[in-house]
């Protein structure tokens, strides 16, 4: 299934330094995965060509509505990056730009590239929107799934980055008839121009990143469903639209035919995934969480809304998905049924569908009023194309499958591959593996670093001490969320008339890139000193806004933010009048606190250019050697007296591959390597210190006995890599019978005493051991595919051996489907139970029953289907038992100042785009220490680990966070109640005058976050919090209340 | 191993008669939900194919469910696996036809019958639901 390297993964070639080597990377496809690699590369001193073939960054995820499994507001999370990836001082965003060919070496090669028309000057356009107003043309617009129209000069949405528009040189009656040019004449700027030509450029790059992203699959595929004859069956993506309230429909669900809210909604799953039939028969990953998402999210929207989900295994094997699932049964009444749907069904009349589904208590036909089609990926022609002009090799569905040992490599030298382009995966899998891919693409150029890459340059900061306040009032109207029901208007008008207002205006999307430019001009034009913008959250876009006022020269700190949307519209949209007062109190309170904000000056941090990595199995030695081979000296901490971790225990891949001789061969590399320092039987005592300055005490197992001092580390980042455990199970009378044992041992027997094996003559395999129930509600991931690896080796040792697996779903996802098709080729069979441990669990128990009947296992289970019990003497049963979490993880957890989440993993910075970052700054994690995985998901999330490392151990200097307490000594009492509180140990009593002794209170800058406890609770008002000072506060009490 | 021997021997006439592999299909349903006389049919498509996974081989070959399957190939078409049920029935048709038992037993037919029954009637009977 892999596709031939001639580069060898645990060698990838570190380039040597000719003056040749390119420090530029291209990154093709403007997606989540492309501006994440963008990002990450541009932070770390390379100079990015950030190629996107349509009008507009963001791709698939700029179309989501929501997403699993926060339901954060998928344009919300994703727009802040856009942004950044459009006014990145190293990355150059070409749009409508397609990729001819790359031609050269590794380190130096040369892209052409075909930049074709806008009809739009880029530099003049102010995304102001009046040449939309007069085009006559009217087409589908493929954004909105064709449930909407669209001109034929048009933006692909509304905040798009650029925000300018392009003109459909097919459509357009100028173009292709010489008439009409309404839209010129309406342009006031004169942006728009008919003779613009497609442009070919070459650029020289080193390396190349590939997130081209794929396409859902086509409907015709399955023709039976009815989309396109039917107007009320839409796919998934088409759906999001509905949602969406910058959709079609401004967020009502309405059925397309009719304009009527549905009542009853079915999801069909794996429509045009795992069907052989089509070729398709690989899953697609992501189809299962995304349905149910919808369905709780059309729930929330809409409480009479019935949704059904029809799937055939639930595939919520990510961090929190299986609990996701149980909540969208239990809290929102999603309806999941087990049976494939196989045809839609409409009535002519009232446009409602009819289908019929068999599950396991007989046969059904009902009515919905409407259909959605969860439609998995399928690589489009134009991709296939595009891999052909790049000379890079496909599987035989189309995808660019990597290796098991380097995830994000290709079958070309140079090329590095991520997100669905590489296989069928959600977004936190995307985000990985572009981070990884930056890792990789830009540590081949390593040497080159920062050659074409622009300096940071603060920009002068006005001084604005002195200068009476002169406020900017910035209301958004957030498209229809905040505007559909607060009077934005009427809130301008009330802002112009509070005290210190210089200016006000209301804004379409305040977080778009033409209003930041928009913003940084009137703060020049009208010489503000202080902004204030209402919208969303601080949360959302507070640093994108600072970032504006510090481009326009402003300190950052000058600015403050009033939450009209989240803590306004949102929660009274049932309420206009009142939400309008609301939002001016809101308004006035936040005008008064910014006039008496102060500027803060930046403090810049030094950085230590090396890496700590605690843990020396495949997640932190993959970490190690990238982090070393971009540069950078690593310390690789190992608690066991040899590196390999879990992996020792595995002897075989489901790919074939033998592993033992991949980690020999790993364990030799990162030994030898000459920039990293291994310690094995070590141990972290102590760690301190803050980003770019730590310091950790080891202590050496083996040096206990002696009186060597501990070892003392100072680096500049961690990366947390410790890994999980594999549990020993307690059930199914494990320990009670040499026939019972767990996968691990079953495929050490297969792997040296495969007789043993042979002679049990049958094989019972119960999944889900320990893992998805109510101590453990996680999947634990991995054994579904694990099983099915050992059943096939089974059968490939003798076919004649009966192996049976109980299971619950089998999560054979993505690519891994083939394992799955495979067992089943070779004659496993299998049978699915329910279980009542977990909560919110559907059909009645039928757990197996172990008992142990002269020494042998004996296995009962009710198989649903023909209804009837069965019972099992095998000569082997084996208990797929899960991953679960060190119990030592929160000493490291406390040491480091990291959180957990509640099943004891740790606790990434956000699920979907921080995926191996801690909200602490400069730690990172990876493998499974986070959550439960493969080998080669463990190798890509280390390389992204290694990647976002690099941003930090690249850069000469780093800017502290400034908001932080301080304290008057002078008034402080030393009574250490703030030390008691501070959830960070950012704060402690101290002698701070040598001569009298005097104590007080002493704030570490560089670990406090500015939470505010200690303030809050001095009682000698000795601290206050910069930026967020208690006389800002009471001063927006105060106006808040008049 | 099963608790009940599964009839090793029937199964493997059935898959080579077929051409269908029974640990193939994974009981979505499809072929079920699709069938024109899938209420009908007992057992219907996907039990069928689960009373061959288990070894129960004899219970489907003695079902009716197989003799209602009017080969629409509607079952082949949707099945995700490409699995042919129509051929699986076809080939438990033969397998039941081949193993050559009667239907009719001579013994119940009364004596005075035999008189009224016409001498064709007996030969195109015992030539047609015996043997």
């Amino acid at each position: 299934m892999a596709t031939a390297h001639s580069l060898d993964p645990l060698n990838p070639r570190v380039l040597e330094p000719t003056p040749s080597t390119v420090g530029a990377v291209l990154v093709i496809g403007g997606g989540i995965g492309g501006v994440q690699a963008a990002l990450d590369l541009a932070d770390s001193g390379y100079k990015v060509y950030l190629v996107e073939q349509s009008s507009a960054i963001g791709g698939v995820m700029a179309m989501l509505d929501k997403t699993f499994p926060t339901n954060d507001c998928s344009m919300c999370i994703l727009s802040p990056k856009l942004v950044a990836a459009g006014r990145h001082r190293n990355i150059e965003l070409m749009t409508l730009t397609d990729v001819l060919g790359v031609e050269g070496e590794p380190g130096h090669m040369t892209a052409r590239l075909r930049n074709r028309a806008r009809y739009v000057d880029l530099a003049e356009c102010t995304g102001c929107g009046d040449c939309l107003q007069k085009c006559p043309v009217k087409l589908p617009n493929e954004f909105e799934g064709g449930l909407s129209q669209r001109k034929a000069i048009y933006r692909l949405y509304a905040q798009a980055v650029p925000n300018a528009p392009m003109i459909d040189r097919d459509n357009c009656l100028k173009l292709t008839k010489d008439k009409c040019g309404a839209c010129a004449k309406n342009c006031r700027v004169g942006a728009i121009d008919y003779s613009q030509q497609d442009e070919e450029i070459e650029v020289r790059v080193g390396s190349v990143v590939v997130a081209a992203g794929s396409k859902i699959a086509p409907t015709r595929l399955r023709s039976e469903y009815g989309h396109g004859r039917y107007p009320n069956v839409v796919t998934s993506l088409q759906f999001e639209r509905i949602l969406s309230a910058s959709g079609p429909y401004l967020g009502h669900i309405k059925r397309p035919a009719d304009g009527k809210e549905p009542k009853k909604v079915a999801w069909l799953q794996c429509v045009g995934s795992r069907d052989e039939s089509i070729e398709k028969g690989y899953c697609s990953a992501m189809c299962c969480m995304y349905a149910v998402k919808e369905a709780v999210i059309a729930k929330e929207h809409t409480p009479r809304i019935e949704p059904t989900v029809f799937y055939m295994d639930m595939r919520s094997y990510g961090k929190d998905f299986d609990r996701y699932v149980e909540r969208a049964e239990e809290r929102y009444g999603v309806r999941l049924v087990r049976a494939r749907v196989p045809e839609v069904r409409e009535d002519p009349e009232t446009h409602d569908l009819i289908m019929r589904y068999a599950t396991e208590d007989g046969m059904h036909a009902e009515l919905f009023d409407m259909v959605v089609l969860s439609c998995g990926l399928v690589p489009p022609q134009q991709l296939v194309e595009l891999s052909r002009r790049l000379e890079m090799d496909l599987d035989r569905f189309g995808f660019a499958a990597g290796n098991l040992w380097d995830p994000t490599g290709s079958s070309r030298p140079g090329f590095s591959v991520a997100g669905s382009f590489h296989a069928p995966m959600a977004i936190p899998e995307t985000v990985t593996e572009a981070s990884g891919a930056a890792a990789s693409a830009g540590g081949m150029l390593a040497e080159a670093r920062g050659t074409m890459a622009a300096e940071l340059e603060p920009a002068a900061e006005t001084d604005v001490r002195g200068e009476p306040p002169r406020v900017g009032a910035f209301i958004c109207h957030c498209g229809v969320n905040i505007g559909g029901v607060v009077d934005v208007p009427a809130v301008v008008e009330y802002a112009r008339t509070q005290p210190f207002v210089a200016h006000a205006e209301e804004n379409l999307y305040s977080c778009s890139g033409d209003t930041q430019q928009k913003i940084k001009d009137t703060i020049r034009q009208h010489r503000l000193n202080r902004v204030m913008v209402a919208s969303c959250s601080p949360r959302t876009h507070e640093p994108l806004f600072q970032a504006t006022l510090a481009e326009a020269g402003l300190n950052p700190h000058l600015f403050a933010m009033a939450n009209i949307r989240d803590q306004c519209s949102w929660v009274h949209a049932a309420e206009k009048g009142k939400a309008t007062e609301k939002a001016k109190e809101l308004v006035r309170g936040a005008i008064a606190r910014v006039v008496r904000q102060a500027p803060l000056p930046r403090v810049k941090l030094s950085v230590t250019k090396s890496a700590l990595v605690v843990g020396g199995g495949i997640a932190g030695m993959s970490a190690a050697l990238s982090i070393a081979d971009q540069g950078f000296e690593v310390s690789l901490v190992e608690r066991e007296s040899e590196l390999g971790g879990n992996a020792r225990q595995i002897w075989r891949s489901a790919e074939g591959e033998d592993i033992q001789a991949r980690l020999t061969e790993m364990v030799g590399r990162v030994s030898s390597h000459p920039r990293i320092d291994v310690h094995t039987g070590a141990t972290i005592e102590k760690i301190d210190g803050f980003v770019g300055n730590y310091r950790t005490k080891v202590k050496a197992e083996a040096e206990r006995q002696t009186s060597t001092p501990d070892l003392q580390i100072e680096h500049g980042v961690v990366v947390v890599a410790t890994g999980a455990e594999y549990r020993t199970p307690t059930e199914y009378c494990y320990g009670g019978s040499e026939r019972i044992i767990t996968q691990r041992e079953l495929e050490e027997l297969i792997a040296h005493r495969s007789d043993a094996a042979k002679e049990a003559e049958s094989v019972v395999m119960i999944q889900c051991v320990g893992s998805r129930e109510s101590e453990r509600p996680w999947c634990s991931r991995v054994c579904c595919t694990e099983a099915v690896k050992n059943a096939v080796a089974l059968k490939e040792l003798d076919p004649n051996l009966d192996v049976f697996v109980l299971y619950r779903d089998i999560r054979t996802y993505g690519l891994r489907e083939e394992y799955y098709r495979r067992a089943r080729e070779l004659g496993v069979v299998f049978i699915r139970y329910a279980s009542a441990a977990s909560p919110g669990a559907s059909d009645p128990d039928s757990t197996p029953e172990v008992k142990i009947e002269d020494g042998k296992p004996v296995v009962t289970v009710r198989d649903k289907v023909i209804d009837r019990e069965i019972r099992f003497r095998p000569g082997l049963l084996v208990l797929s038992s899960g991953i679960v979490p060190r119990p030592d993880a929160s000493e490291l957890a406390k040491m480091l100042k990291v959180p957990l989440n509640a099943d004891g993993f740790f606790l990434e910075a956000h699920m979907k785009l921080r995926p191996v970052d801690f909200a602490t700054e400069g730690v990172f994690m990876a493998g499974l220490a986070q959550f439960p995985k493969f080998i080669d998901e463990s190798v890509a999330q280390a390389r992204a680990a290694a990647g976002r490392a690099a941003t930090v151990l690249s850069r000469e200097f780093l800017e502290s966070e400034v908001t932080v307490a301080h304290v008057d000594p002078q008034r402080c009492a030393a009574c250490r109640m703030c030390e008691t509180l501070c959830a960070y140990h950012a704060i402690e009593v101290r002698v701070v005058d040598e001569n009298s002794g005097q104590e007080a209170a002493v704030v570490n800058e560089a670990l406090c976050k500015g939470c505010g406890a200690c303030a809050a609770n001095c009682r000698c008002s000795a601290i206050d919090v910069r930026g967020v000072t208690n006389e800002g506060i009471f001063r927006e009490i105060a106006a808040l209340l008049t | 191993m099963l608790a009940s021997q599964p009839d090793l021997e029937l199964i493997q006439q059935i898959e080579a008669l077929s051409g269908q592999r029974a640990s193939e299909c994974y009981q979505c349903g499809s072929c079920t939900a699709g069938c024109p006389v899938g209420e009908m049919m007992d057992p219907p498509p996907s039990r069928g194919m689960r009373l061959l996974q288990l070894g129960r081989a004899q219970e489907l070959v003695e079902s009716t469910g197989i003799w209602l399957c009017a080969s629409c190939v509607v079952c082949a078409t949707r099945c995700p696996r490409g699995v042919d049920y129509g051929r699986v029935a076809e080939a438990c048709r033969a397998a039941r036809l081949r193993a050559k038992y009667s239907r009719v037993d001579p013994d119940t037919i009364a004596v005075d019958e035999t008189e009224e029954i016409p001498q064709q009637a007996f030969v195109a009977g015992f030539r047609k639901f015996s043997g």
